[in-house]
Order: structure tokens, then sequence, then C-alpha cells
């Protein structure tokens, strides 16, 4: 008897299992979606659109925040868990949000796909090691200058020198941040050819820089910033609003293209930068060319992960892209959308192309720097002789020399890394204990004769694994696999750099 | 220096007896100091010995009980029931029951882990492909901060419960003694009643207590433990854990061996800033509302209910409004400077730096501040002005005394004496005053000398970089946190020194 | 009449004249006083009722004056904000004049074992700075689920959690309060919570509307901590919070006039409030805060 019952309700089970499962071909989930205020109808309306269209039967229940890009990336930082499944965060947030595990990696059938579709300089930005961790949003995030014609002939537009006497002439400022942002200053560096340029891991570290602003062409960079700030018209400043104040001339974006509109009508004129002249040779100011991105938060359900994959996609594709320039005039990232008539015609995105060949992506940059290199423009300012110049970029210099505090020795020293206690110089094989570094502390090793080898010898049980790094990263590391002991011991660990062989010394 | 005799103190002026009072007192510091390590030692001595008190108690309590007494060793309030206080007893009973069901469901786990702060982040998973797509998914695992958090309440939790078990035996020990004497026990009635009667402090105190512990305690010691560790906005202690540092970040703080680079230095800029703003911000608002509210007491004066009315106004107002509004108004291109340059009083080229230079933005602030606190010391001081006898002035009059020796033979020492201790905590905290400086200047103009995180500018007081440290994307909690220890000792230091300078605090019963 | 006083009277009337012109003088004093004073709202006042633009300008006075401003608030997140302030403000001035009183009333009338060291504990709490402990008080909220959207709960028990450390003012206004009309009462058997109930009670209006007041104003300017648990969501968030937003810079220059209007609006219970109350306001800071 009771096995007629036990099969009968497991027959039912298996039923009420398929009805669900046929019920559950929709996928249903509750999500939280963090966009710039002004785009947020429009963004409720597109995630109806792919609700409505998309082949797996996915249906999205979302709640749109309107969360601003710069606040995005502070809150998902505080609170990871908390923070939105879908944001958006301009690409110098980019690095720390890895870092701090607050973007969940693409797949590589997304990352294809996105890479292909959008602006390279764009991609790059999403990209730390090999892994892609974010969609590009738009590729509009540089600067161009803003102008009013009755204080600022055509003629002149070309020439900062000219620029600056008609608002000296005019009592007008000419507004361009110096003195607080060194996105905006690093404009000069970028006209004479110097170069900032970061590179990162897969986790979000950064590895090395290769920076040239304190060189012979830096100096020419800053003795033009100097003219600029040590005007008497120099404001620094860069809201579009300003031209309500006094200003004369605002570098800033596309996104003060209407508040610029608004102020000055017919009289807005929009330009790229113009040259400066130092010893007689002009050099064209240069610009950061940024972008936003829009990041998906990790994931612990995988339905949900792949899911709010394709809805990325979705959001940041040409069509969605493109809806955002008609509505917002946000400059699109999509090649394709790049490529429409519209997009093409746009006055503010004009002279976003205009700048365009003097500009360079921004890729990624050690959150440090922007505190760093903003400083300049007030150093510059003090600054009374070129030595004072000098000064303010070895200063400079010194700064990002400290972010990176290894030396070349260091750099090149083999350590060993594994579960170990440096203290009684054992090694273990579980890390379930407090007393043992678990792979995370280097113990360190030295060189004798080409072979390196740890300056003492440790006790290990069988199956203790370890492994032989340089430089205390990953790049080069000893054997491929981890190091295991087969016969337990006290043993120094030896390698040799050449072959990569890593051996056990009886003590 | 010399030691003055009472009457030799008596011929003195003014200003010498002043200079002499401060002197003495700052002689005294380190007497006062050392005498507060002695006291401290003492301590220590007083608390061992009645440590060994509390354990023999404990032992001889056990030996001479009887059965019901020994019975509440191992089951709390058993004593209790058993003699008829069945109220008390099922209150230890249910604590004792409550306590033990935490440790083992959870107190174990916490307080086993905060050696550690955890052993694995979280993990990355290769999904099978769902939808087409190979995601990436997240596996959670240990989370350093909740490891901290909730170790330190099962801490807590456990001296609170070691306070309760040897209440509970103590309480035996008593009623024993009651009952031998042959009186009659305290019934549950009784115990209600004495909540609302003897006993009324305690009831009164329930509530806000816990929630002093539970939400500013517990929080300072989660904070000052956070600076032996290295939390930061990257190592949350969820994605990736946290761990013990053991004195790194002091160090990092305190050593000096990069010269003016080092973060030292800049903390001795900040807090020597800090420090000269609280003594302006405290003085300046001082004198001016007292001046204020004695200009709007004088007789003859009309409409005093309106100026009072008027500049009580700021006070109503959320300060992010006026602030913020005020801060933009003194821009280089605010409404100041625009005004200005209408006006023709200055040109382009002289305008005036309010947020751009050192000097200007630090006179800016505290000018800004007297806008914000003569109207509570015009409040404060009203009342206490009024309270001087009039007969004083009267007299004074009479004898031909003009308004300034009135005011500094007799306002000014009155209003000092009642007003000390309001300075001292006025002083202190001014120099906590984040509301002002952040929302005036944010602390610009920056310091870029500087190399500390936070981005210190130079009319940061040590509050608003500390809060500038905790924020954005390089948020070192850590640092921070040591931060908040050394503005701690500061403000103890201060207080300590200013009440021993104070010619007298006030007994608290000398008002009743 | 003897002859130093026909001096004095003498002296009197020099006086007499004297005043008139200080008096004078300090009638214009104030004046100047109270238009520095009020300038900041005056000007506030004028610009949310500017409607020819948004963003800032180098002038006071409208060119075109109306209420779009106000109309635009309605259209946003503010009512909402503004809702949830106020909630904050009502509950947390009720409950927190509750603890504070209980508490000063405690440590102003009972001379328990403990007493002076928990004063002085408590003082030497308050010499902490609280700014890292939000992190910590997020977290705490964030495990009860008291953030994001349900801030306003989360927001009052943080504040009343820990307002018995402001017990300073209003002990120092019960010490004031004769110890001896409690010891009176107490020999015609009242119980202490009588004692409290019907004698200091009644005395004590203006150090209670005084702590009301405060704790009702706090909630409105909070920024820094609200901000964290509002984090990420607008329902959440308080008008402080909401506000501050709009001064973000992508938004600036289409907010800043309902910036004014908004900080019209907010200003405006407080201020009435503080209007009405004034006398006891009075009251409760010069009876409390000098005599602890």
């Amino acid at each position: 008897m009771k096995k007629v019952l036990a099969l009968i309700l497991a027959v039912m089970m298996v039923f009420s299992v398929c009805a669900f499962a046929s019920a559950e071909e929709t996928y249903e989930f509750d999500i939280t979606v963090w966009v710039a205020e002004e785009i947020k109808d429009l963004t409720m309306k597109q995630i109806e659109d792919f609700n409505a269209n998309n082949e797996f039967g996915i249906k999205f229940n979302a709640t749109v925040e309107p969360v601003s890009e710069s606040e995005a990336a502070t809150n998902m930082i505080v609170d990871v868990e908390a923070g939105g499944d879908i944001f958006c965060f301009a690409q110098d947030q980019f690095a720390r949000l890895v870092q701090a595990g607050a973007l969940a990696k693409l797949s590589p059938e997304a990352a294809e796909a996105a890479g292909a579709a959008n602006t390279a300089g764009v991609v790059a930005a999403a990209t730390s090691g090999d892994a892609m961790y974010a969609f590009p949003l738009t590729a509009d995030n540089g600067y161009f200058m803003y102008y009013d014609k009755t204080v600022v002939p055509e003629e002149h537009i070309d020439s900062m020198e000219d620029i600056i006497a008609d608002c000296e002439a005019a009592g007008k400022f000419f507004s361009f941040e110096m003195e607080s942002s060194a996105w905006y200053l690093a404009s000069f560096f970028f006209a004479t050819g110097c170069e900032s340029e970061w590179t990162t891991d897969e986790d979000g570290e950064f590895i090395s820089v290769n920076d040239t602003f304190n060189s012979p062409n830096g100096l020419i960079a800053v003795k033009g910033m100097k003219k600029l700030v040590d005007s008497v018209s120099h404001n620094s400043s860069s809201a579009g609003s300003a031209f309500a104040s006094g200003s004369a001339v605002v570098v800033t974006g596309t996104w003060d293209y209407n508040t610029v509109l608004d102020i000055l009508g017919d009289n807005m004129g929009v330009a790229d930068l113009p040259c400066f002249t130092v010893d007689g040779v002009q050099y064209h100011l240069g610009s950061y060319n940024g972008c936003k991105l829009m990041g998906i938060k990790p994931q612990v359900d995988e339905d949900k992960a792949a899911a709010l994959e394709l809805l990325g996609e979705y959001l940041t594709g040409e069509q969605c892209q493109l809806e955002r320039f008609e509505e917002r005039s946000w400059g699109p990232a999509n090649l394709a959308a790049q490529g429409s008539e519209a997009v093409q015609a746009n006055p503010g995105l004009v002279a976003l192309n205009a700048q365009a060949p003097y500009s360079i992506p921004q890729g990624q940059i050690h959150g440090s720097w922007w505190d760093i290199a903003k400083v300049i423009g007030d150093d510059v300012k003090a600054a009374e002789d070129e030595a004072g110049l000098q000064t303010a970029l070895d200063n400079y210099t010194a700064k990002i020399a400290a972010l990176f505090t290894m030396t070349s020795d260091e750099k090149n020293a083999w350590t060993v890394i594994g579960t170990c206690n440096l203290t009684d110089g054992f090694f273990y094989t579980d890390y379930n204990n407090e007393t043992r570094s678990n792979w995370t502390d280097d113990i360190p090793m030295v060189e004798e004769d080409g072979i390196w080898k740890t300056t003492q010898a440790y006790e290990m049980e069988i199956g203790v694994e370890f492994k032989v790094r340089q430089g205390r990263s990953w790049d080069n590391a000893f054997p491929a696999d981890n190091f295991k002991v087969e016969e337990a011991g006290t043993y120094f660990i030896t390698l040799d750099p050449a072959t990569g062989a890593v051996e056990l010394v009886a003590e | 220096m010399k030691q003055y005799t009472d009457l030799e103190y008596l011929r003195l002026n003014r200003l010498q007896r002043l200079g002499y009072r401060l002197a003495s007192g700052f002689r005294a510091i380190p007497k006062k100091l050392a005498s507060f390590f002695a006291g401290i030692g003492r301590g220590i001595g007083k608390a061992g010995r009645a440590a060994a008190n509390e354990f023999s108690d404990i032992f001889t309590t056990f030996i001479n009980g009887d059965f019901k007494t020994k019975m509440s060793y191992l089951v709390m309030g058993f004593g209790n029931i058993a003699r008829g206080q069945v109220l008390r007893g099922l209150l230890f009973l249910l604590f004792e029951i409550v306590f033990i069901g935490y440790m083992v469901l959870a107190g174990g786990y916490w307080i086993g882990m905060l050696p550690s702060l955890g052993f694995q982040g979280r993990e990355e998973v290769m999904s099978k492909g769902k939808f087409g797509r190979s995601v990436t998914t997240y596996v959670y695992h240990d989370d350093s901060f909740k490891i901290l958090l909730y170790g330190v309440l099962t801490i807590f939790f456990i001296i609170a419960f070691i306070y309760t078990w040897r209440l509970n035996i103590k309480q035996n020990q008593i009623a024993e003694k009651i009952l031998k004497s042959g009186k009659r026990l305290k019934s549950g009635r009784d115990d209600l009643r004495s909540l609302v009667d003897d006993q009324f402090h305690k009831t009164l105190l329930a509530l806000p207590l816990t929630g002093i512990v539970v939400f500013t305690v517990l929080p300072i010691i989660f904070m000052i433990l956070v600076a032996f560790t290295n939390y930061s906005g990257a190592n949350d202690g969820r994605v990736n854990l946290f761990h013990w540092m053991g004195l790194d970040n002091f160090n990092a703080m305190l050593n000096w061996s990069s010269g003016a680079t080092s973060y030292a230095a800049t903390f001795g800029e900040v807090l020597a800033w800090t420090l000269i703003w609280a003594f302006f911000a405290t003085f300046t608002n001082y004198f001016l509302g007292m001046l204020v509210a004695m200009a709007i007491n004088k007789k003859g004066i009309k409409f005093k209910k309106g100026w009072r009315t008027i500049l009580v106004l700021t006070i109503a107002i959320p300060q992010f409004i006026s602030l913020l509004y005020v801060s933009k108004m003194f821009a280089k291109d605010g409404l100041i400077n625009l005004t200005l340059m209408d006006l023709g009083i200055i040109d382009m080229e002289h305008l005036l730096p309010f947020w751009e230079d050192p000097t200007w933005a630090r006179i800016t602030v505290i000018l800004i501040n007297i806008w914000i606190g003569i109207p509570y010391l015009m409040l404060i001081t009203t009342g206490i002005l009024m309270n001087i006898p009039a007969d004083l002035y009267e007299s004074a009059r009479i004898d031909g005394a003009n308004a300034w020796q009135q005011y500094s033979k007799i306002t000014l020492p009155y209003m000092l004496f009642v007003t000390g201790p309001y300075l001292l905590t006025s002083f202190t905290g001014n120099m906590n005053n984040f509301n002002v400086i952040y929302l005036l200047t944010g602390g610009a103009p920056t310091n870029y000398k500087s190399t500390a995180p936070g981005t210190v500018g130079y009319t940061d007081l040590l509050i608003t970089w500390l809060f500038k440290i905790t924020q954005g994307a390089e948020a070192k909690y850590y640092l921070a946190s040591v931060v908040g220890i050394l503005v701690f000792v500061v403000v103890a230091v201060i207080s300590l020194i200013v009440y021993n300078l104070l010619p007298s605090i006030k007994n608290e019963e000398d008002f009743q | 009449m003897s002859e130093k006083s026909i001096t004095a009277s003498r002296r009197h009337m020099g006086l007499k004249a004297a005043s008139r012109v200080s008096n004078t003088l300090i009638h214009i004093l104030l004046t100047v006083i109270s238009v520095i004073w009020l300038i900041p709202f005056v000007f506030i006042l004028l610009q949310s009722f500017r409607v020819e633009s948004t963003w800032q300008v180098g002038y006071v006075v409208p060119k075109t004056w109306g209420f779009a401003n106000y109309i635009n608030l309605f259209d946003s997140d503010f009512p909402r904000w503004y809702m949830n302030t106020f909630i904050v403000a009502v509950v947390t001035a009720v409950l927190q004049t509750v603890i504070v009183l209980c508490m000063s009333y405690t440590l102003s009338r009972f001379r328990f074992k403990g007493r002076k060291l928990l004063m002085r504990f408590m003082m030497i709490l308050g010499m902490f700075p609280g700014m890292l402990t939000m992190i910590i008080l997020y977290r705490v909220l964030s495990d009860l689920g008291m953030t994001q959207a349900n801030a306003v709960p989360g927001l009052i028990l943080v504040y009343i959690a820990s307002s018995g450390m402001g017990y300073y003012v209003s002990k120092g206004f019960f010490d004031t309060i004769p110890k001896s009309l409690d010891e009176a009462a107490r020999v015609d058997g009242a119980t202490r919570f009588q004692v409290l109930k019907k004698i200091i009670l009644p005395l004590s209006k203006p150090i209670v509307i005084y702590t009301i007041l405060t704790a009702f104003m706090a909630p409105w300017g909070d920024y820094v901590f609200a901000q964290y648990v509002s984090m990420g969501t607008s329902a959440g968030k308080n008008v402080a919070v909401g506000m501050y937003g709009w001064l973000n810079k992508d938004q600036i220059a289409s907010r800043y006039t309902m910036f004014c209007a908004g900080g019209v609006l907010v200003a405006l219970p407080v201020t009435i409030l503080f209007m009405c109350l004034q006398k006891y306001y009075v009251e409760g800071v010069t009876g409390g805060a000098v005599k602890g």
C-alpha cells in the first residue's frame, strides 16, 4: 500500500514539475536600473520594448532610478549588493569598479559583439586585462569650445591669444577649468604630444604607466597654460551657465549645448579648441575623448545574469543609442549609429568631431592621477619663472612615481607564494586556519649563479602547493600549474628562471 | 615661575591675574597628567582586587549556599523560582536560554571568525551558457564586515551574560540572607511597582541606553577596530575580504620619514587650521553675539522682538540651502563679484578671490560663520544678560562708571562665569563643525602640496578631511579611522586642559 | 537735594542726550545687520520666482515673474522627498523628546550608583567624530532592511537611538526646578512616576517645546547620513539629499531655480513653527544651555 502511495506521489510530482517548467518558459525578473535622470523615461520604454520583443520570453519588472553617473560608481562601491542591477557610469570610474568587484565580467559572446559594434577607444575603456566588463553607452564625453560671437569674432577662434585679448578687451571671462580638473588641463599637454597611458590587469589593478608630462614638450605645454591662467579674463569653470554670469568663452561638452543655446541664442558659436603659440610655434589644444559605460552588477543567479546581459546588450545597441541621441543628443558609441545622417549633422557633435583629430581616447587612468594632475594648474599659476614651471612638473612626476613604489629590483625578484606560516617555517595543505597566510604573503628568494633560492628551508607536508612568481605579479610564474609536494620533508625551494624549473632541495 | 601667596595675588591687576592663572594652569598639566595616569594605575589595581574579591565571593557563595543556590550556578533563576520570585527567575532563565541558543546558532561562529576576518571572498563561476551566453556568476562566501560587527556584538553579549549570571548568584546569596533573618522576599508585583518608584531611573534609562550602546558605542568600537585593518572601498569585506594589519595604518599616518610630504605633515597642517578656526569661530561669535544681544536689550530700543525674529530666521532655515546659496554668492563669478564689478568698484583684474586664495577662503568662512552663529549666541546670551541684577549697574552708574567699565567689570565677568562650560563645548563643537565647511567650500582651495588621501584643502577641518577620505572610489576607511582616533585624542586633551583652567566648574547642585 | 544728587541728576540728563544718540546709532546698526542677515533669504525667494531662465545668473530681481518653478517641483520627486522628511521629522520629534526627557530627568533628579560615570562616559563618547560610524550604521540598517526604499524608518531609528546623548540642555533646565517640590510630593506618598507626571512636566513646557523644535528641525538639513541610507533610490530620499542632487553638474543648469523654490518650501514649516514657538525656544535655550 505504502509503495503504491509513494508511486502516485512521485508521478504527481513529475507532472507538477513539468507543469511548472512549461509555465516558466517566461523568465521573470525584478531588477533595478540606475540611469541619469534625463533618460529615465526613455530607458523605461526601452526595457518594455525589450520585454515585448526578445526571443526567450524574458520579462523584466524594472524599477528605473535616477542616479547620476558620478553617484552610481560611488554608491556601488559602498555596497555592491544593494546596487542597481544595471547602472551607468563615466569611464574614469571603471578601474575602481573592477577592483571593488562591482562589475560582472561580460561573457565572451557579448564582449565580441560589443567590441565589433562600437568604436575601438570606447571598447578599450571598458576592458581591463583581457576581459571586457561593461557595454559602451556613449562616446561624446569630450570637450570643445563654446563662444559668444559678439565678443569673439570668427577669425579669432583659432588662436588662444586672440581670444584672451578679445575677452580682456570686453571685460568678459574665458572659462576653462584649469584649477580643479585634470581632465581639462591635460588639453595643453596633449597639444604638445605628451601622453599618460596606463595599463591595468584583469583585477583592475594598475601595473604600469607611460607618462611624458615631465619633458621638454611638457614644459612648452605649461608655458602655454601659464599664458591662459595669468590672464585676468581666465575663469576656472566648465559650466555652460557661466555665459549667464560674464563668460564669453566656455570650454565644455555636448551636455551643455542646450543651456548655452538658451543663453546665447543666435550669438552662440561652437568650435574646436584654439591653438596657442610658444616660441613662435603653434600647438593645437588637445582633449580627452571619453565615454560613458553601462555595467551589470555581479549576479548570483545564472538565469538572471544571462538575461541581464541580453538586456544590457539591447540597451546599448544601435537602436537604443540612436533613440538616446534623438531625445537627448547623447553621442553614440555604436559605429552604425555614428554613421547616421542626423548624428553627422548635430552641431555639438560636429564641433566634437572637429576636435577629434586632436583628441586621444581616455583609456584606463589611475584614480589618484586626477588628484595628482589637477594641481598642475595651481602650480603653474603660482610659478614665477621657468624654473617654477619645471618644479611643478617635477612634483607631478614624483607623485606619479610614488604610485608604483616597487623598485626595479623588487620587480625583477622572484618569490614563493602558497599557504604557509612565515614565522614557524611550515607549509600546509589546508588554508582554513587564520595563522597561515593563504596565498597572500610572498617568501623572498635570493639569486646565486642565476638560480633563485629561498633563504631558509621550510617544513612541508605531502600535497602542499605553491608557485614561484616574479615582481609579486602573475605575469611570470612557475610552474604553470601549482607545484605539488610529493614527499614530506624540509626543503629549500629553487628556481631556474631560464628554464622555469622549480625544485625542492632537501636541507 | 614665582608662586604667589593669596595676598600677592590679590594685589595683581586683572591681566596679571589671568596670566598667572593660565601659567599655573599650564604648569599643572604635567602633574595633572601624571596624577591622571597614576589614577588609571590605581584604578587597575583596584579593579584587580575587586575581581579577586568577586571570584572568592562566587566561590564561597557556592560552598555555603543551599541546593537552590548551587543549582542556580547552572540554571539561572532556579533559586528565584524555587523561592517564589517567579517573575525574576523566569527572566533569568529566559536570558540564559536565549544566550545559549544564540551562541550555538550564531555567536560561536562570529567569535571564531574574528581573529581571521574570513578566509574566502567572492568567487567567480563560469556558467554553462543560458540564452547562448556563457556568463560569469558569483558566489559570496565570508563577509569580514559582518564578522567584525557581529563578533564585537557577541563579545558585548557575553559580557552582559557574565554580568547577569553574577547578578543571579548575588541574588541567591541575598535571598538566603533575607529568608534566614525571617523577612519576606519581594514579589513580582513588588518588582513591577519599584520600576515606577525606587528603581524608576532604570525604567527611564533602559531605552535610551540601549539605543546608545547599539547605535553609538558599538559603531565607535567598530570604528576603532577598523584602524587596525585594511578596510577600504576596494576591500569592502564582502567582495574582497579585509584583514588585520596591526599598527601599519598608524605608521603610515604618523611617520615623518618623507618630511613635508608625509601624511603627518598634512595632519599637522589641518590640525593647526582646525584649532585656529575653532578659536575664531567660538570667540567671534561669542563676543559679537553678546554685543548684538546687548544692543537689542538696551533700554529705548524699539521692535526688540522684531530684530530677534529676523536673526532667528537664520536658525530656522536648513543650512544646506542657505550655505550653498551663500557659497555661490561668493564665487569668483558669483553675485558679489559681479555686483561690485557693475558698480565699478573692482575690475576684472581685481576680482575678490573669496574661495580661490587660501587666506581669503579661511577669513571668508570665519566671517560667514559669524553670520550663522550670532543668532544662537544672541538667543543664549539674551536671557543671561537679563538675569544680571539691575542694581549692580545702577550702583556702578552712580559711582560714575562708563559703559565700557560697566561691561568689563560687570557684564563680562558674569557672562564668562556662567557660560564657561558652554564656551568649551562650543569650542570642541566648532572643531567638528562639519556643515559649515563642507557646504561652503568643501575644503577648497586644494592644498596641492599634500600627498595624503582625500584631497585636502586649505579650509578642511579634520572632520571634513576624515569624511573626504571615506568618500568616492578611493575610500580608505582604515586611514579615516586613524584620523578619527587622533581627533578624539586632540579633543579629549583640549577638554582636559580647559577644564583644569576654568576658574570654577560649577557644582551641579548650585542651581537647585 | 544734596550736592551729590544734583551732580548725579545733571549727569543723568547728559546721559539721556547721549543715550538718544547712541540709540539712534544702534537702530541704524541693527537695520544694517538685519539687511545682511536677510539678504540670502530674500535672494533665494526672488530667484524662486524667476521664470525666464533656470540657471544661475548675475542679477537678483527676476525679469519675468511666475510660479513655474513651484509647479515644476510637483512634477518631480520633490513631493515624495518632502513627505519623507516630514514624516521623519514628526516621528523623530515625538520619540526623541520622550527619550531626551527620560534621560535628562533621570540624570537631574536621581542619585544612583554610576551616574557620574555614565555622564562622563557619554561626554567621552561625544568626543569621537561620528562621521565614520555612518558606514557602519548603514550596514546595520541594511541588514535590518531599513535602507533604500525603506529609508524612512531607518533614518528615524538612527536619529532617535542616540538621542539620549543630547540630554545636556534639558538636564540643565531640570536642575533649575527646585528639588524641594519633588520631596514634598514624595512625602505625600507620590511615586517617582507621579512626581514626573504631575509636578515636573507641567513646569517644563519651555524645555519640552525646545526639544521638540530642535528634533523637528534636524532631519530637514541632514544630508550626509541620509545620502547613505537612501543611496540609489529616489523614493527614499529626504529633501536635502534630493535637492543636493540638483546641484550636480549635469542638472544645475536646468534645476537651479527649482532648487531655490524647493528651498523656500523646505524653510516654510520650520520657520512658521519657529515664529510661533520662539518664546519657548528662547526660554529653553537660556534655561538649559548654560546651566549644566
